[in-house]
């Protein structure tokens, strides 16, 4: 009988792609569900769903998207970070080199225009959450993290423009340094930084505000560039990873997609 | 073509443009019955119908192809970042008709006492494998595509080497900031730049638990949810899509307002002489002279912020709110009408700047502490 | 050892059993017991100092004891190579300082915008200093006119050198709204 099956058949049954894929080809119905609770990846979904939600006109794939376009950034940033030297003598030269010495040369491409894809995503996600009511009980706690996630999306924007180091970049982050100047009571510029102070002493000066903790001086220069690069591939990622976890969570938690009763 | 470009200049002006904008909205997004039966008197329900999608669509598109043939236009609109704005204004409209659409299509359902479009029997499921996993895999799949296409066609951007002495004109902030950017414009940096975004952030995360509406879960709905689906528009729409517009297309060198197909005349002259109200009032209300004490100074400021915040609440709680103040409670419609205030603060502020050429309501520059 | 062993546990018993009987308790019990309350407040307050403590520290990681910044001040030549009624631009790449002088004598003005920090352009047909990035407009003086600048731009302290040259100081700065531009060091008279 053995000798009737073809090759696929045979790695099929092997010992080796059963301990792997516990529940065979999904032909059955049974399969079909084993596959998906049997795998730590599919199983971010429930193994059934009701019909409307697999519905593009419904969902619009808008998570989805979202999150496909986080793993696209986090694989094209782990490339790029191969090449880049974030210091002030060689980040903008690095920028160059990274279009035209490299191989596939279109790496930051894919990075910069998918970072501006996943804000428009994450946009119309929200967008379509909003329009579907989706937020409302028990999901409340679930939009609350989808904003946080929202302004860490714009975080990680916004610090990886500094990083190419040239004037879109410079000026960009000068701006928005000077709006933490600004900070009510951390700030040494905002209202109420003043009254920190003993005498003549202010606790709250140049060289001790949130602009500082910031960009790592008094203006713009290599320690903000160094720090931001730190946010950017570390520490920002980090953070949307932990939330990324419980968002998802939360949204099989807390009923699963929403739907009309 | 010229007549054409003058009228879409004069049209874009943005105090033209915003003011258009923001006393349209409610028509197209009525919030009450009275809005509602203009907004079906106007026939503007049409544009969630397929016939509007490609009235639209097509508009835009001719809009951009005709813009695209202008010289100066050109410039603003094949710039590599501002490639995303013309795709952002396509989707933002797209899946607004979608929405839309849905839920217009269920409020005539519901009306009739049936079930949205949405309901399917509870019993009757489907399985994620192979139904929504296949369709997960042809979206990422074509966004995949549609990514490579455009990273092929587009260089990324790179201006010259950092150099901290020469800031370059215009000096934008990343799209999705320009709303942050015109704020700047209108309000210190300690308001527009930390606590109004905070403010925002925090509203947004507040929004689950300010509407305690229970109509509209889990399906596209307008008609039983208007309000909340209004100033949720009007906050995205008008306050951050349409000033990231301006941000892109209509600001110029010295952050002047430059009509679309205009010349970028780093030499346009424009008097913005602003002057704060404490100077109204003394100098030329007055005509003593503004007073030595800080707090006579400002005084006035004070009373019209403190006022806005205190006499609005009760106002409106007592009128147009009253749903709304009974529903949610002391603190909650306290919470609610505190957010809804400071969120038209900014267009109250761009028109006091654009009448008035005022600056601060209250300006002590002394302890940074301007509004 | 086993003896050893079996002395904890008596007392745990012992322990144990005076907790359950707290309601009918005697005094001394009930005092211990408040006595090991106020221990366990006593307790989370170290806690708690403890590890804000430790956050504070981690804190004060971003703010380095030694900066490395190029130098504030700088010596720009003798006072005749300033044509008076000019603005003079060549010093604002290198160190962010405008030299302006007028029929009385010469100031530096600091090159950063008091808005958020751009560089203005001088416009000398217009006779005024205007910001690219939010358009704010100062005047020669460097008072702000126009835009959202709350305050006028900085002047920095300006001295005659022991060598005739003018020497300017960028660490000390001389602010407008505090009537600081009348201070001698802010003015340079020629």
């Amino acid at each position: 009988m053995s000798d009737k099956k073809n090759i696929f058949e045979r790695f099929g049954e092997s010992q080796v792609w059963k301990s792997i894929f516990r529940s065979g080809v999904p032909r059955t119905r049974r399969q079909r569900m084993m596959s998906v609770l049997n795998s730590v990846f599919l199983h971010l979904h429930p193994v059934r769903l009701p019909r409307h939600a697999v519905k593009l006109k419904f969902t619009w794939c808008m998570g989805g998207l979202t999150f496909f376009l986080f793993l696209v950034l986090t694989i094209s940033g782990i490339l790029l970070m191969f090449y880049y030297r974030p210091t002030a003598e060689y980040a903008y030269t690095d920028m160059i080199d990274l279009g035209e010495q490299v191989p596939l040369g279109i790496m930051r491409e894919i990075h910069r225009w998918g970072a501006h894809a996943m804000v428009i995503t994450t946009w119309l996600h929200m967008f379509r959450v909003f329009m579907t009511g989706s937020y409302k009980p028990p999901r409340e706690f679930n939009w609350s993290i989808g904003v946080l996630l929202l302004v860490l999306t714009l975080l990680l924007s916004f610090t990886g423009y500094l990083l190419p180091w040239d004037q879109l970049a410079m000026w960009a982050i000068t701006v928005g340094g000077n709006m933490a100047r600004a900070t009510p009571f951390v700030g040494h510029e905002g209202p109420g930084a003043a009254l920190l102070s003993i005498g003549d002493i202010n606790f709250i000066n140049m060289g001790a505000d949130a602009k500082f903790a910031l960009l790592g001086g008094r203006f713009v220069g290599e320690a903000a560039l160094l720090r931001f690069y730190v946010l950017h591939c570390i520490g920002l990622p980090f953070v949307v990873m932990i939330l990324m976890a419980v968002h998802f969570w939360r949204v099989r938690k807390d009923g699963g997609i929403s739907g009309p009763t | 073509m010229e007549p054409f470009k003058n009228f879409i200049d004069v049209l874009t002006q943005p105090t033209l443009m915003l003011t258009l904008a923001m006393f349209t909205f409610p028509f197209f997004f009525p919030m009450n019955d009275w809005f509602d039966k203009w907004n079906r008197r106007l026939r503007l329900n049409l544009l969630w119908t397929k016939a509007g999608l490609i009235a639209v669509i097509i508009g835009l598109t001719l809009f951009f192809v005709v813009g695209v043939q202008d010289a100066e236009f050109r410039l603003i609109m094949l710039k590599p970042d501002n490639v995303p704005i013309v795709g952002l204004i396509f989707l933002v409209y797209f899946f607004m008709w979608v929405s839309m659409k849905q839920a217009s299509d269920n409020d005539k359902l519901l009306s009739t006492g049936e079930k949205p479009n949405e309901y399917h029997d509870p019993d009757e499921k489907v399985l994620v494998w192979p139904d929504l996993v296949y369709v997960e895999f042809i979206s990422l799949i074509l966004c995949m595509c549609l990514l490579l296409v455009w990273s092929i066609g587009l260089d990324a951007p790179l201006e010259e080497p950092a150099n901290p002495a020469a800031t370059p004109n215009p000096s934008k902030a990343p799209w999705y900031f320009l709303g942050l950017q015109e704020m700047l414009v209108y309000f210190d940096p300690w308001l527009a730049g930390v606590v109004f975004p905070t403010i925002i952030i925090f509203g947004l995360m507040a929004i689950p638990y300010l509407d305690k509406n229970p109509e509209g879960s889990g399906y596209y709905q307008f008609k039983n949810r208007r309000l909340a689906i209004s100033i949720y528009m009007f906050g995205w729409i008008i306050l951050w899509v349409l000033l990231i517009i301006i941000g892109t297309f209509l600001r110029g060198p010295n952050w002047n307002f430059f009509g679309p197909f205009e010349y970028w005349d780093i030499h346009k002259l424009e008097p913005l002489t602003n002057i704060n109200l404490s100077e109204i009032i003394y100098i030329k209300l007055f005509n003593t002279g503004l007073p030595s004490n800080i707090l006579v100074r400002e005084i006035f400021g004070f009373i019209v912020v403190f006022g806005y915040f205190l006499v609005f609440p009760p106002l409106l709680a007592k009128t147009v709110l009253k749903r709304i103040y009974l529903q949610l409670g002391n603190f909650g419609y306290g919470v609610f009408v505190f957010l809804l205030l400071c969120m038209l603060s900014l267009p109250i502020k761009m028109y006091l700047r654009w009448i008035f050429n005022l600056k601060y309501l209250i300006a002590i520059p002394e302890y940074f502490f301007n509004i | 050892m086993p003896a050893e062993a079996e002395q904890p546990l008596q007392e745990k018993k012992s322990s144990q059993q005076a907790t359950a009987s707290v309601g009918e308790g005697t005094i001394k019990e009930k005092v211990q017991r408040r006595s090991f309350i106020s221990w366990l407040a006593v307790a989370w307050v170290a806690f708690a100092a403890a590890t804000g403590g430790f956050f504070t520290m981690i804190l004060r990681i971003f703010f380095p004891n030694v900066l490395f910044e190029p130098p504030q001040s700088f010596k720009i030549g003798p006072p005749d190579e300033y044509e008076i009624g000019l603005v003079d631009i060549r010093w604002q790449a290198k160190f962010g300082t405008w030299i302006i002088r007028d029929s009385e004598g010469i100031y530096a003005l600091s090159t950063v915008c008091t808005h958020l920090g751009c560089t203005p352009n001088w416009l000398e047909n217009e006779s005024k200093f205007k910001c690219p990035c939010h358009g704010s407009g100062f005047r020669r003086s460097g008072i702000n006119f126009e835009g959202p600048a709350p305050r006028p731009l900085e002047r920095y302290r300006i001295v005659m050198a022991d060598d005739g040259q003018i020497l300017i100081d960028k660490s000390k700065k001389f602010q407008y709204e505090k009537g600081q531009w009348s201070d001698p060091e802010a003015f340079l008279v020629v």
